[in-house]
């Protein structure tokens, strides 16, 4: 370019630049027209749902449930976050230890034929559509022991898994092995150089990678239909009950045709929407915040 | 004769005026129609003259049953129920209310009668509801001897998407027949002229929406086809196949539940399709005025839904009754079904048991009174108070659980 500046007699009328430079502009003008479609249409469903939902969303849709007559107007959603939150923090408590363990396994100890095979289940497992998950839940367990919220529990942290499992694998890829060998020539044991470095290291990653995989579960719907089955009226705090999460009420309303039913589940969108958001947010911040620490 | 008669007054005359119309339609038809239609089926008729029946106007009184059975004690506080779709608003009013006095919670799933039928036959759920009862054949897939409790009655309407058209199209069972199994396929087709002459009907393409799961709703529509429809039961291929939970629609584009069915119906023009009352009042859908036994067209509601029992005076000790078409009362709609709960006769859980008898005989008393909020109709003493009786035989590990 040095060679070229732009004033050189000639530099215009040079047709392979010309071509190229062209063609540049065509592809960086397609590569923004993506951007713009893909954060115009999250901002489009976000406005969409905000301006739908907000006409129904105050405090009381917060701590109310909905009212007996689905044609009714008031009432809330209270009964579907608190059981959002309880079926996805135990979910969360089972499919996050099991994932970043694989993960641990298949990056520090696994070689061979069995790391290769648990390496493919995994993949599958993320593209098994969940309602599959929540049928093969139904089929061991609802059959068993009726619906409840744990099973959905169980079906969310079957999702939440490979999810946990694929992205943490990632992080601890990403650790240089400088430091593994550094620890062990001084002497660590393998135990220790995993918990005290790797893990430290890539940690910003998987809480990252872990908040994502429960944004994920809280907005399944399918794998819940088929195991907590929903508890569109009433508050259940008890896990071994069926409970209500908002996907499933938001579902429930969508659908009944009732005009005031539809107006809970835009407001139950944005509700849930505001969560995931929160979340994500959260991960960001924990993620930035322990790599200034940790640097 | 008599029918053209009837319906003339009545589309002279004032709507407020047409309950008179009617009955002096019916006095003329009591030495013929209703007595003929007598000696077919076993339900025996009532003089309908006698105390002239309110049509669709102002509310109806509560039952005000007041003959529950004794709480029975130690009962569980939750409860897990699904099945029907058409009985899902009035379970959910019921549920409500009941938690609010009892403190006990039940959790009713609007998942379809046919899906109810099975969560009961996996033991699933506590119990289960259809609209439709369980036959011998559904109740060998069960664990047990079930329980069949008629809970409420209510009408199926034939609701329309029309521009233009205003409630009240009339149709008769064949007419309703032929556009479910393809045989009119526009609006403006001669039959459906001949029974509405001072309606003008567009040309539009008739667009039928029915069911795609298994539906209780279904039963009840598909009963009255086969009844009195010749051209639905030949389309379908004979009287077994062209009823049920399920049936090979012909035509049509399938919903799931109540809630599909009214989508489609109300995103279509030129649409129709089945779907009960509230459903159809909650979104302020058209909806037919069907031709009954007694040959006059009813607008369906809560008070023409009531008389749909009216003159049934034997029920068989079961109650799997079929109450579709049998009345020959001059102000019964004639699609009126019954949803039936379904609970497995000998429990394991005594709580489980003290809690669904506690439950349903509130509903069967109190909750009867709640019927109206929300367009559906109490049980006529007569079943009512079989219903009651039924709850008794339920047992916990051989024990009654009510005495």
């Amino acid at each position: 370019m040095t060679q070229l500046a732009v004033g050189t007699p000639g530099f215009r009328n040079r047709p392979a630049l010309r071509r190229r430079r062209a063609k540049s502009a065509v592809l960086v003008g397609l590569l923004i027209a993506a951007v713009v479609v893909a954060v115009g249409v999250l901002a489009w469903v976000l406005v969409y749902v905000a301006i739908q939902g907000v006409g129904a969303l105050n405090l009381g849709f917060l701590t109310q449930t909905p009212p007996g007559n689905p044609a009714a107007a008031g009432g809330g959603f209270y009964n579907g976050i608190v059981g959002s939150l309880i079926i996805v923090g135990i979910a969360a408590l089972i499919g996050i230890p099991l994932g970043i363990g694989a993960a641990i396994y298949l990056v520090e100890y696994g070689r061979g034929r069995l790391a290769d095979t648990i390496r493919f289940f995994n993949d599958v497992l993320i593209g098994v559509p969940t309602i599959v998950t929540g049928a093969f839940i139904y089929a061991i367990w609802v059959t068993r022991f009726g619906f409840s919220g744990f099973a959905g529990s169980l079906a969310l942290a079957i999702v939440m898994l490979p999810l946990v499992t694929r992205t943490t694998e990632e992080m601890l890829r990403l650790v240089p092995n400088e430091l593994r060998e550094g620890s062990l020539a001084l002497g660590a044991t393998r135990s220790q150089t995993v918990m005290r470095v790797c893990i430290p290291t890539a940690l910003p990653g998987i809480i990252t990678g872990a908040m994502l995989a429960v944004a994920r579960a809280m907005g399944e719907t399918a794998p819940l239909l088929l195991t907590a089955l929903g508890n569109d009226l009433f508050t259940e705090y008890n896990p071994a009950k069926r409970m209500s999460t908002l996907s499933l009420q938001i579902f429930d309303n969508a659908v009944t045709g009732f005009q005031e039913g539809q107006g809970r589940a835009w407001a139950g969108a944005l509700t849930l929407i505001a969560i995931v958001l929160i979340f994500t947010f959260v991960a960001r911040f924990f993620g930035r915040r322990v790599r200034t620490s940790n640097a | 004769m008599i029918v053209k008669i009837e319906a003339r007054l009545n589309r002279d005359r004032p709507v407020w005026r047409r309950a008179a119309g009617v009955r002096a339609a019916l006095t003329l038809m009591i030495g013929g129609t209703v007595l003929a239609a007598c000696g077919s089926t076993s339900p025996a008729t009532s003089a309908p003259s006698a105390t002239p029946t309110p049509v669709c106007t102002g509310t109806t009184a509560n039952p005000g049953y007041s003959n529950g059975l004794a709480t029975v004690s130690g009962q569980a506080t939750t409860l897990s129920g699904a099945g029907s779709t058409f009985v899902a608003p009035m379970m959910s009013v019921w549920t409500k209310a009941y938690a609010t006095a009892n403190s006990v919670q039940v959790a009713y799933q609007s998942v379809g009668s046919g899906a109810g039928i099975a969560q009961l036959q996996a033991n699933t759920v506590d119990f289960g509801d259809s609209d439709a009862f369980m036959k011998d054949s559904d109740i060998a897939k069960a664990k047990g001897p079930v329980v069949q409790i008629p809970l409420v009655q209510a009408p199926v309407v034939v609701a329309y998407n029309l521009p233009g058209v205003a409630s009240g199209l009339k149709l008769d069972g064949d007419t309703i027949g032929k556009i479910f199994s393809g045989g009119i396929t526009v609006w403006n087709d001669p039959a459906i002229k001949a029974l509405n002459p001072a309606i003008t009907l567009p040309s539009t393409p008739v667009a039928v929406a029915h069911r795609s799961d298994g539906s209780g709703t279904t039963a009840i529509f598909t009963d009255f086809m086969t009844q009195t429809s010749p051209a639905w039961v030949t389309a379908l291929g004979g009287s077994t196949t062209s009823v049920g939970k399920t049936v090979a629609w012909p035509v049509g584009i399938g919903g799931k539940g109540n809630e599909g069915v009214s989508a489609v119906i109300s995103q279509t023009p030129g649409g129709i399709g089945y779907i009960e009352l509230d459903y159809a009042i909650a979104q302020h859908q058209t909806y037919a005025d069907v031709k009954n036994k007694a040959g006059n067209f009813v607008e369906p509601c809560e008070q023409t839904a009531a008389n749909a029992t009216v003159g049934i005076t034997s029920y068989p000790s079961d109650l799997r009754v079929d109450i579709v078409n049998q009345s020959s009362n001059a102000q019964a709609y004639p699609i009126t079904g019954l949803t039936w709960a379904l609970v497995y006769q000998n429990q394991t859980k005594a709580a489980t048991a003290a809690a669904l008898v506690n439950f349903f005989s509130w509903v069967l008393t109190k909750g009867q009174d709640l019927t109206g909020s929300v367009n559906y109709t109490p049980l006529g003493p007569t079943l009512q108070a079989l219903c009651i009786a039924q709850l008794k035989k339920i047992t916990v590990n051989g024990t009654p659980v009510s005495p």
